[in-house]
């Protein structure tokens, strides 16, 4: 009797807490729910298993207690011996994203490019923090050679093409602070170097780094790989923005967008962004498919930037030197970004791109 | 829909529950069959149409069956028939899934139930079912859809019209399904995803202690898939009021492959003896002619974990060193338990690699790694992923072994075990929490290839 007692009360209080378990986090969820962000339910979507899979991604993202039930999972991973979180490597001084290499250096598509305009190209790959900190990773992780990547494709380019190494001017740099380090992306200041190398060989002298005045916006940056890991042990990050007082003007900026809207902006920064999660966005907006930019550079050069994510914070130098920047985006293009313009009314051709984006795109 | 998924713990499962106690005992047959419809249908309805037609033809079959019982040709005959047409139709959507709009989830073990019915009835297990309810009932069971063990008609009929619910049958139950739940999701995912981190490596580049650690990694992670799917399964029978049978019992660190077979997938082993080989060799005298039959009965088990030859000959293989323990080994295994112990774990891991290698090359390469003349004995990346995953894969080991059990069930009586118990509550709250947490993370989409 005293058994079954005993069996009841355990049965009560399991279920009085299981109860309370879920009626937190029900009630949590329901708080900051919306209808208009819920999955539509109609007859195309439940056929073909998107509305399921909306629903069950929008309760992932907006369950009640997120981010701690997250935190939960990451640190206990942690605690036991894992090194990484969501494929980010945790270290002692920053987060750092894990790179995989699947293709081989060959450069055929630029190549066939130079061939058929015969403008002077410039093509600069950048490598991610994985490769300039490598040292600083867990011991033997996995992680691709990026390096060997990178040489792969200058050695297959054709002589015309100048290739600028990145890797070595910031690997020699890696003291200073040129990665972000909860973010995927480099700094302003990492850009700066290579920026300062590579315009040399596209025939300008450099504006010295003396002749900006560098601005924080914002010292509690937390970046891609922060939002991807809520991992909150690295210091955040500082976002600086380099205006040159005497240098170029911008007179005035087309963007075509990948819907298909098009806009004239007169600011190349994008403020609004520093009030959001994603911060990088900053330097350029949001992500263009094209971009035309005319300063007030009377010098009648004219560049073709075919670019990813990692040249928004290089733009700014760049236009020190011409009268007009047309960019295209490489994410957006994908391997047909010969058709976004004319590469022959322009001066030089310069491709500018991290490796993981060049693997995805050239490869 | 996938019973682990965060829409299904948390919206669908409460609802289902409170409608399900809340309902007059004579409407709860009825609202669960349509509820098995739902999570059948789920993502896409027409994935209804499968499990719907085969219900409606086995309930007919059965009625049939009953009617021409004293027709011994013509009972045999419409088994074969049914038999026959059932595979077909099983392997063909199997083989089709990727783009096939029709294919169900936990179609294989739908269709090893409907043919347990079928063969059940001609063999006089059971009679038809009266009630057509009762059969949907049986076949479309949500808390065992995907990979949730077999059960014999007789004991779910039995059970269905004996079953009360009350407090103690729902929250040993929950608990039971959050058990499940947590092997699912915090265990077999991890497993998962670090096993597939390491089949990107080509075994060709593995070295001994890479391919070792990437057999005994997806060994856990196919025993915690199966076993979370099985005890969430009965957990959630329990809410409802039925007992499901256990599915696996510590199948790790046994001492004879024989064992290791009688604690792994034991529905799925007790079905193929029942309905295959006590069906079609009960009278061989001969002992050629029975072992053949068991032989047989194996090579169809791997059939049924995939329609590929690699399973094939994991099926047959297994026959083979099962044979092999029954007539030569039995008494040597019996005197050295240790020796024992360490066969079974080597020839074990040896014959995953069957179970994920895509073909003969592949299997060979791993094999080689494993044996040591792969690429060294250690490197870099074995050493990351052991340094990175041993507590894991340590806590999976005590998990899934029934080493140190006894002190455990020591510990249950006495008074310091009685204390413990009290603690359950929370720490299947505890565990809820845990779950859902593994849940968001987001790797749980991994879902067991064998069942496309």
């Amino acid at each position: 009797m005293k058994k079954i007692k005993k069996e009841h009360k355990i049965a009560h209080c399991t279920a009085a807490i299981l109860l309370i378990v879920w009626a937190a986090v029900m009630i949590s969820t329901l708080k900051v729910l919306e209808f208009s962000a819920l999955p539509h339910a109609d007859a195309k979507s439940l056929s073909d298993g998107s509305f399921s899979e909306e629903l069950e991604g929008y309760l992932k993202e907006n369950l009640g207690f997120h981010d701690l039930l997250f935190q939960l999972k990451s640190r206990t991973d942690l605690m036991i011996g894992e090194k990484m979180i969501q494929g980010v490597y945790i270290t002692e001084e920053r987060l750092i994203e894990k790179q995989f290499l699947s293709g081989t250096g060959n450069a055929a598509l630029i190549n066939q490019f130079h061939q058929e305009f015969n403008i002077p190209v410039y093509l600069i790959l950048v490598p991610s923090a994985s490769e300039i900190y490598e040292s600083s990773l867990p011991a033997n992780a996995l992680n691709d050679n990026q390096e060997k990547l990178i040489k792969d494709v200058y050695a297959d380019t054709e002589t015309g093409i100048r290739c600028v190494d990145a890797y070595h001017i910031l690997s020699s740099l890696k003291d200073s602070y040129i990665y972000y380090r909860t973010d995927s992306h480099w700094t302003s200041c990492g850009a700066y170097y290579v920026y300062q190398s590579a315009i040399q060989k596209m025939g300008f002298a450099p504006v010295s780094y003396q002749k900006y005045v560098i601005s924080h916006l914002s010292t509690e940056f937390r970046g891609d790989l922060y939002q991807k890991t809520l991992y909150d042990k690295i210091k955040p990050d500082v976002l600086d923005c380099y205006t040159c007082e005497t240098g170029s003007h911008i007179t005035g900026i087309h963007v075509r967008y990948p819907d298909g809207r098009m806009e004239n902006h007169a600011e190349l920064y994008d403020s609004s962004a520093l009030e959001t999660e994603d911060m990088y966005r900053f330097y350029l907006g949001e992500p263009c498919r094209t971009m035309r930019i005319h300063t007030d550079l009377d010098n009648g050069k004219k560049l073709l930037l075919y670019k990813d994510d990692y040249a928004d914070c290089m733009i700014p130098f760049l236009l020190e030197h011409y009268s007009e920047i047309f960019i295209v985006n490489l994410e957006q293009t994908g391997d047909a970004f010969q058709d976004a313009a004319n590469p022959a009314e322009y001066t030089q051709a310069m491709f500018l791109c991290s490796v993981k984006n060049w693997q995805e795109i050239f490869q | 829909m996938q019973i682990a998924s965060l829409t299904f713990v948390m919206t669908v499962l409460p609802v289902l529950l409170c409608v399900d106690y809340l309902l007059p005992d004579r409407m709860q047959q009825g609202f669960l069959v349509l509820c098995g419809m739902l999570l059948y249908g789920w993502g896409n309805p027409v994935r209804i149409l499968y499990p719907a037609a085969f219900l409606c033809y086995d309930y007919g079959t059965g009625l049939l069956l009953e009617k021409y019982r004293k027709n011994k040709i013509l009972s045999a005959g419409i088994l074969c028939v049914s038999v026959m047409l059932q595979i077909t139709a099983m392997s063909w959507i199997r083989n089709t899934a990727q783009e096939n709009l029709f294919f169900p989830f936990g179609i294989a073990i739908y269709t090893l139930q409907g043919l347990g019915y079928l063969i059940g009835i001609y063999r006089k297990h059971h009679s038809p079912a009266g009630n057509f309810l009762t059969l949907a009932l049986y076949l479309l069971f949500f808390p065992a859809l995907f990979a949730g063990g077999l059960f014999s008609y007789a004991e779910f009929a039995e059970q269905n019209q004996h079953k009360h619910l009350n407090i103690v049958s729902l929250s040993n139950g929950l608990s039971l399904f959050i058990r499940g739940l947590a092997e699912k999701v915090v265990l077999a995912d991890t497993f998962g995803y670090i096993f597939r981190e390491l089949r990107q490596i080509a075994p060709e580049n593995m070295s001994m202690l890479t391919a070792w650690l990437t057999t005994v990694i997806f060994s856990m992670y196919l025993y915690f898939e199966l076993l979370g799917y099985s005890e969430m399964a009965r957990g959630l029978g329990k809410c409802l009021g039925y007992e499901l049978p256990k599915n696996f019992s510590h199948p790790f660190f046994t001492s004879s492959m024989t064992a290791f077979m009688k604690s792994w997938n034991m529905t799925l082993v007790l079905w193929f003896e029942t309905n295959f080989r006590k069906l079609l060799f009960r009278n061989c005298s001969q002992k050629g002619l029975g072992n053949l039959g068991f032989l047989l009965m194996w090579v169809l088990i791997g059939a049924w974990y995939g329609m590929k030859m690699p399973f094939i000959l994991w099926g047959l293989l297994m026959g083979l060193l099962l044979l092999n323990e029954k007539i030569f080994l039995e008494k040597i295994i019996r005197q050295k338990y240790i020796a024992g112990v360490v066969y079974t774990a080597v020839i074990s891991q040896f014959l995953w690699v069957l179970f994920f290698s895509g073909s003969l090359t592949e299997i060979f390469g791993y094999w080689k790694a494993m044996i040591g003349f792969g690429n060294g004995v250690l490197d870099r990346t074995g050493i990351y992923f052991l340094v990175s995953y041993l507590a894991l894969i340590l806590i999976g080991f005590y998990i899934a072994t029934d080493l140190f059990r006894n002190i455990a069930e020591r510990l249950a009586v006495s008074q310091f075990g009685q204390l413990m118990m009290s603690f359950m509550p929370l720490f299947h709250g505890i565990l809820l929490v845990c779950c859902l947490a593994a849940m968001l993370y987001g790797e749980q989409n991994s879902r067991l290839w064998l069942w496309i």
